[in-house]
């Protein structure tokens, strides 16, 4: 089981700089080592809580902004953005906060919601896995409402031709949320383009695992935001962007920030390994993402 | 109030509020069924939040026998099984409902430290791939995940069926997982919660066969024992879902004494849009369901008559219909005991998403107590 990076784009350390520079932080900088140990663990369990599927992140990025308050703003595109330090060099370090999932397409007479997938997804199983007959949350105009992904029911398969062995899609999808009718449907506020995600129970196992749809990705964000709380030294400007849309085509929200907010003479977009990529228990150890942050702080300290 | 006692009541008041609070935000229900859906939710969700594959019930018998009026004092026999006598006199009459719930065992523990899992019932198992887990040791819950299959190398369309699955605990030796408790023999199944859906409605996995447990409960806090014209026995059975064990034990304890036999179980309804409509449709939210004919047995027409005569004498709704899966009452009509099967509409039988609606739950309850105290 090889862990793979949850994104190709690092912050751009060789392993050997990253120890030397992190020695230099722990030594230095104690209290930035303490900062990590107790911030990054908990916001990566919380942000891998969050749902923000690609182009509606829109409640994930008001968490972000409400966590740096007077420091962090969304751009026109819906990025989360802050400016640590002044003047050159002018840096970017971001993290991508989307996420592949659903928003409702269509509502049947029965009540039944029908889905279209957003955001590129690659592993073939994703919507097996994170709707066949399992939990979601749909956010509403009203808030969050709990519904499930119809299944066949084992008993009544039996003596049948066995299901298609064909993987579960979602155009096999019907959401279930109690409703009786379109009537209710509406009534409970989840409108055509209502945001849908498998639900999210952040999993800790085998003493300092996390088990978390998109944890990888979840993980980078909290480091990078752990990163500034840190209040790390800072050489010239660094511009920190939590980024919309990477999952879309243009990969809009980093492009934008690039252009609205640039030029920088180095960009950088901050990763943790994952295992099981693309799963509902795509894992992360803390540790890693605590190392993440050692080597953000590092990077805004100007360090190579 | 002892600890436990005082957890007790802010889970029930959690439960409570949490029907209060979603009723409050979809679709109105008069105050009488609020109250009653109220109640079944306060004992169905503890339930459901117990954990108990096949043979190791434990949890949810204690669950039951918690919920359970103070003035009851259940039994356990040598095979798990949960005994409730109340009343006294001709005939004998039982009901049962099951513990147990779908799962796997520890088979064994790999070199690498994983677990290769036997199953405990009938599901398919693309249903626990990638999905968190739990492994149930004697010195407490140890979580894991189900790992997902290695990506496919062939460029064909994936399938749905996983090879074997196995669970990580994390550890990457033997001696890691073993030193966590894990054992071979221990239960896995998911993490699991009771949550309301919309107007009367519930999901949860285990509702098969926690709500028959919790209509058990229901008519027993409700019935008044010292005005039962018979003797009547309450049966929280085991290992249902691996073969009827539980119930083949009481069967044969009981012999030919009794009467008839009410199992209390799913009607796996198909009332949902991948089901074919051929049988099995009872709508959910219109009643428990006679289910006069399943894989295991059949109900004499005349009973069925009689148990709509019942049924109409307390103003219960009562659909009828025919649906898969065999149900522990088939264990005793070896001994000429009178199987009368019944339940209510489940959708998405077996797997993590089952929903069914509390009304039914109710009505259920209503109707095990209407049985007891007419029939």
């Amino acid at each position: 089981m090889n862990r793979k990076a949850s994104d190709s784009r690092t912050v751009g350390l060789t392993d050997g700089m990253r120890a030397v520079g992190m020695s230099l932080v722990l030594s230095l900088s104690p209290t930035v080592r303490l900062s990590a140990q107790n911030t990054v663990d908990p916001l990566t369990i919380r942000f891998s809580a969050m749902t923000a599927v690609s182009g509606y992140e829109q409640a994930m990025a008001d968490s972000l902004v409400a966590l740096f308050p007077g420091q962090a703003a969304k751009d026109r595109v819906g990025n989360v953005v802050l400016t640590l330090g002044r003047g050159a060099p002018k840096r970017l370090v971001a993290c991508p906060l989307d996420e592949p999932g659903y928003v409702v397409g269509n509502v049947t007479d029965e009540g039944y919601l029908t889905l279209r997938r957003v955001g590129r997804v690659t592993q073939p199983l994703f919507d097996q896995q994170n709707l066949e007959g399992h939990r979601v949350t749909l956010f509403g105009l009203k808030g969050p409402v709990p519904g499930v992904t119809a299944v066949r029911s084992t008993h009544l398969t039996r003596g049948r031709p066995m299901l298609a062995e064909a993987a579960f899609t979602v155009d096999n999808a019907y959401v279930d949320v109690g409703a009786t009718g379109p009537a209710e449907v509406e009534a409970l506020g989840l409108p055509v383009l209502t945001p849908v995600a498998a639900l999210k129970q952040p999993h800790a196992y085998g003493g300092g695992l996390l088990a978390a749809p998109v944890a990888g990705r979840r993980a980078a964000c909290a480091a990078l935001a752990a990163a500034v709380q840190a209040k790390p030294r800072v050489t010239g400007m660094v511009v920190v962007a939590f980024t919309v849309q990477s999952l879309q085509a243009s990969n809009a929200g980093l492009e934008s920030v690039k252009r609205l907010a640039g030029p920088f003479t180095d960009v950088s977009v901050v990763s943790v390994p994952s295992q099981f990529e693309g799963t509902p228990v795509e894992t992360v150890a803390l540790a890693d993402a605590r190392a993440a942050m050692q080597r953000i702080v590092e990077w805004m300290g100007g360090r190579q | 109030m002892k600890a436990s006692d005082g957890r007790t009541v802010g889970r029930s008041v959690c439960y409570a509020l949490a029907v209060l609070l979603s009723i409050s935000q979809t679709v109105r229900l008069p105050a009488q069924d609020t109250s009653r859906i109220a109640e079944a939710a306060s004992v169905l969700g503890p339930l459901i939040e117990s954990y108990g594959v096949s043979g190791m019930e434990a949890p949810v018998r204690e669950t039951v026998k918690r919920l359970l009026p103070a003035w009851a004092k259940p039994e356990t026999d040598t095979a798990g099984n949960l005994w409730l006598r109340v009343g006294q006199g001709e005939p004998l009459i039982v009901f049962v409902a099951h513990l147990d719930e779908i799962g796997f065992t520890v088979d064994s523990i790999l070199d690498d430290g994983s677990l290769h899992l036997r199953t405990r019932g009938g599901f398919f198992s693309s249903l626990f791939e990638a999905q968190p887990a739990l492994v149930h040791t004697t010195h407490g819950d140890v979580s894991g995940i189900f790992l997902p299959r290695e990506p496919s190398r062939d460029s064909g369309p994936a399938r749905r069926t996983p090879p074997p699955l196995r669970v990580s605990v994390g550890a990457t030796t033997r001696a890691a997982t073993q030193a966590l408790g894990v054992a071979v023999g221990s239960t896995i199944t998911m993490p699991k919660r009771f949550v309301r859906l919309a107007g009367s409605r519930a999901t949860g996995r285990a509702m098969d066969d926690r709500v028959g447990s919790t209509a058990q409960i229901l008519a027993v806090r409700h019935l008044d024992p010292t005005k039962l014209k018979h003797q009547v026995i309450f049966v929280w059975s085991t290992r249902e879902e691996i073969g009827l064990e539980g119930a083949a034990a009481v069967a044969a304890a009981l012999g030919t004494a009794p009467k008839r036999v009410h199992a209390i179980d799913t009607f796996v309804s198909a009332d949902s849009p991948l089901e074919l409509q051929n049988f099995a449709v009872a709508p959910i939210g219109r009643g428990p369901v006679a289910r006069a004919l399943d894989n295991s047995a059949v109900t004499p027409p005349a009973y069925v008559d009689s148990l709509r005569a019942v049924a109409r004498a307390r103003g219960i709704a009562l659909q009828f219909g025919t649906t898969n899966g065999g149900n522990d009452g088939s264990t005793f009509t070896p001994y000429g005991v009178v199987d009368v099967a019944l339940g209510w509409p489940l959708r998405y039988s077996h797997s993590p998403a089952e929903v069914v609606d509390l009304k039914d739950v109710a009505s259920l309850g209503d109707l095990v107590q209407a049985i007891a105290e007419l029939w």
